[in-house]
């Protein structure tokens, strides 16, 4: 099975939904960006979920944001997911420019992953562009993963990261839902395995807000028929200052 | 918010109108979202069939056979044709090969293809059986009987003596992607009843494992990593030599243009784990349609070309594997080539091999 045709099928797909969605964009002002007051942004999180490896499963995550200004910000991230027995660290740094009414973010993410269970580590770099506007974001890049047992280590050949993300309400409301696919999560990335998600988000204040995400993690998918992997739900809360 | 919502589903229906027309007819479109089989339900049967048959899948042969020898093919996607997988039997039976294996993708997603595989594997079982199958007469048997043995298996095993129609090809194959879509699996199980399941062969003291593992999903599932934790299926007391796997999805990705793996990362560690664990001498992998042959964490891993005549018109000289298991318990590797051409649909009709339609 080759890439050209799979790609092309791809492209066409996303060509076909970005003109879904680009019909229905509307102008906004991206809140993943510096607001001009708060430079520093704190989550937490608790995932719980079911994985045919592991059965009930439950983890949490926390992160820390900085922006140093409009432009670059820089992010760390601990996964810690109990039942597993995988612990991960990562560290991103992210810049972004306004074009017209798009946000785009250009961002570099260094990943490890240590899974006790499976005598596994592993590390992932990542680079990625995402294109936001009011109702959808879509996020395009490479991801180069490489893993070791024992003494054995082997470097995937780069795989390409997707995700495309399409929400009810403009992202500038206090509250919305959102549908989403992709290839990766704050936490992994994967090679041709889709994650299917809906996901939320309540704003109390400019500092503080609920989140949330409902994950379907199926194995194979495109030409293989896609089969239960994992399901999770994860809700958090952002604290901004 | 009216808009918004009306917006969203406009948005949600051209999207699932892409993927769907974006898809081949090979793939089934909803299998994106949530396949219509299930590995789980697979493998329930497989181990159902298991527990009936199991032990009628070990060879024990007998004290002359010192070594022995399988061939691995993998993708045939037999569609008018089944030219290749033929080839690949003869050679077999030509070479004396004890066995013949096969990766998986066996025909290419639909009914009609299978007709034309079974109606191959129908006429190599044939040849098959004229070569090793033979009258069992004795004090005790007479030709009224009609009882067969396989002159290579010892007489202390079990059902040893079959009639003719219970000889069977040792043909085994795993289930790939396409043998699952359009309802493909219910024309696999039919003629090979599992995709789940685990022989030995006994040569001299020595025992070799061979296991087949279900990863059409792109993934083993719920109930097979339940099975293998368990040890449903190697459950017995073995001292075990040499261990082969042979599944359909690929780990290795061997260059930049192939597929990635589609094991979640999760399981592809495992799956690398579980395979040290059992001491693996080769694991087999297909679905990639190309070669790889790396050894990782102590096992020899061998991603497999495609056989079929699509991505070689003119056949190959590598396009399968020959795994001879010495009596000191090495195994040496042979790649081994497949020539035949494709044949029209009129070419097959004229020959016989398949039946005129109007």
């Amino acid at each position: 099975m080759k890439l050209r045709g799979s790609i092309q099928r791809l492209l066409l797909s996303m060509i076909l939904s970005l003109a879904a969605s680009t019909a229905l964009a509307q102008y906004y002002s991206g809140d993943h960006t510096f607001d001009g007051e708060h430079k520093n942004e704190a989550s937490a999180s608790l995932t719980s979920g079911k994985n045919i490896l592991i059965g009930p499963c439950i983890g949490n995550t926390v992160h820390y944001k900085h922006f140093f200004n409009n432009h670059w910000s820089v992010d760390g991230g601990v996964n810690m997911q109990y039942s597993k027995e995988l612990y991960g660290v990562k560290a991103k740094g992210e810049y972004h420019i306004q074009v017209k009414s798009f946000h785009i973010f250009a961002s570099g993410e260094f990943l490890y992953n240590r899974y006790v269970k499976y005598k596994t580590n592993e590390i992932d770099g990542n680079i990625s562009v995402r294109f936001e506007r009011g109702y959808w974001d879509i996020t395009l890049g490479e991801s180069l993963i490489n893993y070791t047992i024992g003494e054995s280590g082997y470097t995937e050949p780069a795989t390409l990261t997707f995700g495309a993300h399409a929400t009810l309400r403009p992202r500038t409301n206090y509250w919305n839902v959102g549908l989403l696919f992709r290839n990766y999560d704050d936490f992994y990335y994967e090679n041709w395995n889709i994650n299917w998600g809906l996901d939320f988000y309540y704003k109390f204040n400019p500092t503080w807000k609920l989140f949330g995400e409902f994950n379907i993690r199926p194995a194979g998918s495109m030409s293989q028929l896609a089969s239960k992997y994992e399901t999770t739900g994860k809700v958090g809360v952002i604290y901004r200052w | 918010m009216k808009n918004s919502i009306l917006y969203s589903l406009m948005a949600t229906a051209l999207l699932a109108v892409s993927v769907s027309f974006t898809s081949c007819e090979k793939v089934s479109p909803q299998g994106v979202l949530m396949g219509n089989t299930s590995v789980d339900d697979r493998v329930k049967q497989s181990l159902i069939y298991y527990s009936y048959h199991g032990e009628d899948l070990d060879w024990d042969l007998t004290d002359s056979i010192e070594e022995y020898s399988f061939l691995v093919g993998s993708d045939s996607h037999i569609t008018i044709d089944p030219g290749r997988l033929t080839e690949m039997i003869e050679i077999g039976i030509e070479n004396d090969d004890l066995f013949y294996c096969h990766l998986g993708d066996l025909a290419d997603t639909k009914p009609e293809y299978y007709y034309n595989t079974q109606q191959a594997l129908y006429n190599a079982t044939r040849t098959w059986k004229r070569k090793y199958i033979k009258l069992y007469i004795d004090e005790f048997h007479s030709i009224d009987d009609g009882m067969y043995y396989d002159k290579r298996i010892t007489p202390s095993t079990k059902n040893y003596l079959k009639p003719w129609d219970d000889w069977t090809l040792p043909f085994y194959p795993v289930v790939g992607n396409h043998d699952i879509t359009h309802n493909g699996w219910s024309l696999f199980c039919d003629q090979f009843k599992t995709s789940f399941y685990e022989f030995t062969v006994k040569v001299g003291d020595s025992y070799d494992r061979f296991i087949f593992l279900d990863s059409a999903n792109g993934t083993l599932g719920d109930f097979q990593t339940d099975a293998i934790d368990e040890n449903t299926l190697l459950n017995d007391d073995k001292v075990i030599r040499n261990t082969f796997t042979f599944t359909h999805t690929n780990i290795f990705r061997p260059s930049l243009n192939e597929f990635a793996s589609t094991y979640c990362r999760e399981e592809l560690y495992y799956l690398l784990n579980k395979l040290s664990e059992w001491n693996t001498t080769i694991a087999f992998w297909g679905h990639v349609h190309a070669w790889d042959d790396r050894m990782f964490n102590g096992v020899r891993h061998i991603t497999m070309p495609s056989m079929n005549f699509v991505d070689h018109p003119n056949g190959g000289d590598d396009l399968i594997v020959r795994i001879t298991v010495k009596k000191d318990g090495t195994c040496v590797m042979e790649r081994v080539g497949l020539h035949s051409k494709e044949m029209s649909k009129e070419d097959l009709e004229s020959m016989g091999y398949i039946t005129k339609t109007a």
